[in-house]
């Protein structure tokens, strides 16, 4: 009696429940991966100076050096060079690790704060753009037929432009401002996510355990949320890791080329731009935010590849 | 075959009108007008209401798409209000810029990526392997104008006395004046179609100076062409070294490798003859994804180093507000993007079979 | 893929050049024949009809070497005016020729020392001797090449390299590197130009209640006048040679510094004045400004910062910072719609007080500052009518007076530039008006001056033009009827020998120099000079064409066009 017709109750129990091993072991596989560890480590880095920046850097990242009257008269020139008293610079001076940029503010601190601009930037231009683009990958998939024609015809829309056109040719319509490129930017990568869900939908739509539970009267916002998106969560997650990499790259163009971040905020790609017209006699100044943006990004592609070696069933390597 | 191209094609056309309705939209969209922008701020009301009259800009939106949809038709683009002549005109003398500046860098990252990703594959976790593996990670995450501004950096300055100096901007040392094909082969008497192929051709510096024989303009704008070749081609490169990498170990590991080997080849014989051919699929879909991040690295590629081409015409377009330039030079790029997509996914469905059928 | 968009576009619409046939014109050619000297219009225009307020009444050739132009009204800074780039002489048979096809804007013909050889559009521009040349200014050295640069980082790098002899406006950082570099050599350029602090005594804006406006009362703007550290701020923010602005025009421009100085500052009176004036505790307004870089204003938010902290400390005004777009933004301010503070500029046009004051506070000024000052506009007229040193002395030194009196803006800064060459080019400098000619300049023995700019020229046509960069070109290849004097301001005869007006100001006369050859072989005549004017001035002119056919400096400093379309 207990085995030949199962309740909705015991179905459901054997439907959802993934067993709390299975969470224990996908984390277990994923930082197994080589590239995962450094992955993490490295973002590991920039998140501790994220979360500590107000402790790490020595002075506010707004404060003009002639204000505060703490460095060498001397010293206190547009892009004076690194004083690191370890170094052999006199301790008479100010220290300034990475030197002062154009408008006599201390370099060094808007690198470690620009870590929180980027890593913000990051994730919510990736969040964005995932969640619109879950939404309209679920509807194209779920409704097909026109709805399905028309979001997926949209998406191509978007992806004929090269993204960096697209990108600024819609900052410039929204006005130049961190903000506005990180909108520019989630809407760029929206069909990505897009696709990835409805690939997910559609693969998932005619698989016999959906149409049992439909048969057994579960709604349709029910199957998405919970048969849907579970199996969806990795694509996305992996495609999201890696999305953060490249929106975080794509808003330090913007802001180089000077439609993203504004004066005087500290984000790195706002910094270099900054910085082009003095790189040939202050090159520290682009070496310092550029290195820190390779880092970040290095180590959200890192992770991504390694949660992709690690989720993926079908990548034995 | 032809059922897959024709879908396809058809496809397409939706997506073009999209394509030109966002052009036109986002472009009518940018805040300020005109006017200013291209007769400076001291223009007076009068002179900007006249202005915007003359260019059309007064009528009513609609109206305007139409008279643009209009002349799209007959291949028109317009006229670029700043440089006074038409769009084709403007394009057709920076488009070989980008174009040149696109194939080398993706010259580059073809050639040195496959080598490096055969030579990773052959020796497997060994310090080569490692090492090639760990730079191209980082290749893939520096940001291209930051390599551009270092590269110059080093070729331009510090090593400005040494026999590699590198010119950090421009596209030609002053007082080198290329002569165009036309002029060189006695052309300029040429009309139509090919005239405007022998024009395009031209005004590429490097193809033009070796097939005009000047070789001293070659040399010239080969050396101004380096560094921005390699920044723009860096993040391709890695990506190329890697898939080609991941996708020979892959193909190495098949089957019908064995039997190559245990038929008594050599190593270098399996792994290139056999082992490559099947690899490269992967590889040939990565090089034309790449092309799109190419052409918007381009933009910042041309920014740096002070190249004339279509991505930086593009931003200064935006600035100017010179809106028949914005529209069509976005256009001509997203319509180049969409037929290299195509050929890309028919190349691929014709080496591939199994994606014909989705 | 080339292959086929080439044939497609070239099926379309072709790319090369467009040559469409030449436009008849009604005035007899120029140059081939007997003369016959050209009347423009054939009737002189009525001054007083249609709503014309232009300056011209009618320009004619008189002989082959004398050019009559009839004005409706008195014009002191006349001369200054024909040496502006914008209307130097073409030739009328080349005009026929290559203006309807617009091969004027890439190809132009000039009487001047240098001619285009070759313009690679994106790259470069290389000008030659002109044979045809038989002015007072041969040039030093045979070919020139012109190329630019919008990163003052990459021009700086290029003049260290060697790889140019000469470079527009160094970065302010880069001035001391170019100072202790023995090869290099420094040109300052005094600014001609001026930034301001503007109020407005009578905003245009609906609703606005001016009882209210604490700009409305006169003592409460002199109390900011003397309430503002202007030299602190040129100090700090500006590059070096920029002068604190005593005066609204700058010194180099005639009649700009005469009469009372500006007042000093002195932070304790101003705020007596302030509370005396009925604000003791001070004012809450917005300081209104563009975020765009100009030699005036080479870094607006934080100069707008800077002032935002002197008016608290000094005067116990609180602002907001209000940054608007920069099309918008003048919009408004020409509109009179800024209820606040706003910070602005002005480059000069041409070097005469005219264009400074005139623009700003004269009869045909704008609304920016409100409601205009009576007195001050008749002075400003009795200076721009007469063309008397003395007379215009005095009446520049009221309008000085004046202003300082009625201070509808506090006049801050003059912003410097500079150039920068390699120490062995005899002859370099820096032109207050950024028109260096390079028929002075030798560099060392080399064959060529390179010289490296900000931006690419947009033609080569300037009748049609405002922008600098390309001024700079017209000037080495045409030439005007007067120029302004090589580094300075002042007008000095050039095509023309002398230009001298009749005793009621309303005529002057132009007497030609004669055996001057274009560089294409053609003869140089007063009818050229009728041309080259009539085509900007009569909108119904067949080659009133030019690159967009706005003509915008014809209509700033003569007034108006002929023939215009009535206003809708």
């Amino acid at each position: 009696m207990a085995t030949s017709n199962p309740t909705f109750e015991q179905a459901e129990e054997l439907l959802s429940s993934r067993p709390a091993n299975l969470w224990r072991d996908t984390l277990r596989n994923i930082l197994s991966q080589r590239s995962a560890q450094v992955g993490l480590v490295l973002l590991g880095v920039v998140i501790l100076m994220a979360v500590f920046a107000p402790l790490i850097a020595p002075f506010n990242p707004n404060a003009v050096m002639l204000d505060l009257g703490q460095t060498r008269t001397e010293g206190a020139f547009r892009n004076a060079p690194p004083c690191i008293h370890l170094l052999g610079c006199s301790p008479a001076y100010t220290q300034h690790l990475l030197g002062l940029d154009s408008n006599l503010r201390d370099e060094f601190s808007r690198v470690v704060f620009g870590a929180q601009v980027s890593l913000r930037v990051g994730f919510l231009t990736v969040g964005m753009a995932i969640m619109v683009g879950t939404v309209l990958g679920a509807i194209a998939g779920f409704a097909g037929g026109w709805a399905d024609n028309i979001i997926m015809r949209l998406m191509d829309v978007l992806l004929a432009f090269p993204a960096l056109v697209l990108a600024i040719a819609i900052v410039v319509v929204l006005g130049p401002g961190l903000v506005n490129a990180q909108y520019a930017i989630a809407i760029v990568a929206i069909p990505v996510y897009a696709r990835v869900m409805r690939a997910s939908v559609l693969s998932i739509k005619e698989r016999d355990f959906v149409t049992a539970s439909r048969a057994l009267g579960e709604s349709s916002a029910g199957i998405l949320w919970r048969r849907i998106l579970p199996n969806a969560l990795t694509p996305l997650i992996v495609q999201g890791t890696l999305g953060i990499a490249g929106a975080i790259l794509d808003v330090a163009a913007l802001s180089f080329i000077g439609v993203g971040a504004q004066y005087p905020q500290a984000e790195w790609g706002s910094m270099i731009g900054a910085a082009r017209n003095v790189v040939f006699v202050a090159p520290w100044l682009v070496m310092g935010p550029g290195a820190m943006i390779a880092v970040t990004v290095l180590g959200f592609n890192l992770l991504g590849d390694g949660l992709r070696d690690a989720l993926d069933p079908r990548l034995n390597r | 075959m032809l059922r897959f191209i024709l879908r396809r094609l058809l496809l397409a056309i939706p997506v073009l009108f999209g394509v030109i309705f966002v052009v036109f939209a986002l472009s009518r969209m940018i805040p300020g007008d005109p006017c200013r922008a291209q007769l400076g701020e001291k223009a007076t009301p009068a002179v900007c209401e006249s202005f915007l009259h003359r260019y059309g800009f007064d009528q009513p939106i609609p109206v305007q798409f139409g008279v643009y949809l209009g002349s799209l038709a007959q291949g028109d683009l317009g006229t670029s209000i700043k440089y006074g002549r038409p769009v084709t005109t403007v394009l057709w003398e920076r488009l070989p810029v980008t174009v040149e500046l696109t194939i080398l860098a993706l010259l580059f990252a073809t050639v040195l990526g496959v080598t490096l990703g055969v030579l990773s594959a052959a020796r497997r976790n060994s310090i080569f392997d490692v090492g090639t593996m760990f730079f191209a990670n980082i290749g893939v995450s520096i940001p291209v104008f930051v390599l551009g501004l270092i590269l110059a950096w080093l070729f331009g300055v510090v090593l400005r006395d040494s026999p590699i100096s590198l010119p950090p901007s421009g596209r030609f040392t002053a007082g080198i004046v290329p002569v165009p094909l036309t002029q060189a082969w006695g052309l300029t008497g040429l009309q139509g179609p090919l005239r405007a192929i022998a024009d395009f051709v031209g005004s590429t510096a490097i193809l033009n100076a070796l097939l005009t024989g000047q070789w001293k303009v070659l040399g010239d704008a080969l050396r101004h062409m380096i560094l921005p070749a390699v920044a723009l081609g860096t993040i391709p490169l890695a990506i190329i070294a890697r898939m080609t990498r991941s996708s020979l170990l892959d193909v190495m590991g098949l089957d019908y490798i064995r039997t190559a080997r245990a038929k008594g080849l050599s190593e270098r014989l399996v792994v290139l003859k056999h082992g490559l051919r099947n690899a490269l699929l992967p590889v040939v879909t990565v090089i034309g994804l790449s092309l799109g991040g190419l052409l918007s690295g381009a933009v910042l590629t041309e920014t740096i180093f002070n190249l004339a081409g279509v991505g930086r015409t593009l931003v200064d377009a935006i600035t100017g507000r010179d809106y028949p330039v914005i529209q069509g030079m976005t256009l001509v790029t997203a319509v180049m993007y969409l037929v290299i997509n195509l050929v890309v996914d028919v190349s691929y469905a014709y080496l591939d079979p199994r994606i014909r059928l989705t | 893929m080339v292959a086929v968009l080439g044939l497609v576009l070239a099926a379309c619409g072709g790319t090369g050049q467009s040559t469409s046939p030449s436009a008849s014109v009604s005035t007899p050619p120029a140059s081939s024949g007997p003369f016959t000297a050209m009347t423009y219009p054939e009737q002189a225009v009525d001054c007083t009809a249609n709503g014309y307020h232009g300056e011209f009444k009618q320009i004619k050739a008189v002989d082959e070497h004398t050019v009559e132009f009839d004005l409706c009204y008195p014009d002191g800074s006349f001369l200054s005016k024909i040496a502006f780039t914008a209307f130097q002489i073409q030739d009328s048979d080349y005009l026929n020729q290559a203006m309807a096809n617009h091969l004027i804007l890439a190809k132009p013909v000039g009487t001047g020392p240098y001619m285009l050889s070759d313009w690679t559009r994106g790259d470069s521009i290389t000008l030659v001797k002109n044979p045809n040349y038989t002015g007072d200014n041969p040039p030093k050295v045979d070919t020139v090449v012109i190329r630019w640069s919008d990163q003052a980082a990459q021009r700086l790098v290029e003049l260290q390299s060697g790889t140019v002899d000469g470079i527009d406006n160094p970065g302010t950082d880069d001035i001391a590197t170019i100072k202790s570099d023995s090869s290099l050599k420094l040109y300052p350029r005094a600014g001609l130009n001026v930034f301001y602090l503007g109020m407005n005594n009578n905003p245009k804006v609906d609703g606005f209640d001016n009882s209210k406006n604490p700009f409305k009362n006169e003592k409460v703007r002199q109390a900011i006048a003397m309430g503002i550290d202007r030299q602190r701020i040129v100090t700090n923010f500006y590059p070096d040679g920029s002068t604190v602005a005593d005066y609204f025009t700058p010194c180099e421009i005639s009649y700009g510094c005469v009469g009372d100085k500006w007042y000093d500052f002195d932070a304790t009176a101003a705020k007596q004045m302030l509370s005396d004036a009925g604000y003791p505790n001070g004012f809450t307004t917005t300081i209104a400004l563009r975020d765009v870089v100009r030699s005036y204003l080479p870094d607006p938010t934080s100069i707008a910062q800077e002032i935002q902290t002197q008016l608290k400390n000094n005067l116990n005004i609180t602002t907001t910072i209000d940054v608007q777009e920069s099309g918008t933004f003048l919009d408004n301010a020409s509109a009179g719609k800024l209820t606040g503070l706003h910070l602005l500029g002005w480059g000069a046009d041409y070097p005469d007080q005219t264009d400074f004051v005139d623009y700003h506070f004269g009869p045909g000024a704008s609304d920016q500052f409100g409601d205009k000052f009576p007195d001050l506009i008749d002075e400003i007229k009795k200076g721009a009518q007469s063309s008397d040193d003395a007379t215009r002395q005095a009446a520049y030194e009221q309008v000085n007076k004046l202003i300082k009196q009625h201070v509808p803006m506090v006049p801050i800064a003059h912003g410097a530039s500079a150039t920068a060459f390699q120490a062995d080019v005899e002859g370099a400098y820096a032109a207050p008006l950024t028109d260096e000619r390079f028929y002075t300049m030798k560099p060392g023995d080399r064959e060529q001056l390179v010289w490296m700019q900000n931006a690419e020229p947009i033609s080569l046509f300037c009748g049609d033009e405002t922008d600098g960069e390309t001024f700079r070109l017209c000037e080495q290849i045409n030439e005007g009827l007067y120029t302004y004097e090589i580094g300075g301001t002042k007008a000095v005869p050039d095509l023309a020998t002398e230009c001298t007006p009749s005793s009621d100001n309303l005529t002057w006369t132009c007497k030609l120099k004669e055996g001057v050859t274009f560089s294409n072989g053609a003869t140089f005549d007063a009818n050229d000079v009728v041309n080259s004017y009539a085509l900007q001035w009569d909108v119904s002119n067949p080659l009133h064409i030019g690159r967009t056919a706005a003509f915008d400096y014809w209509g700033a400093l003569w007034g108006d066009f002929l023939n215009k379309e009535p206003a809708s």
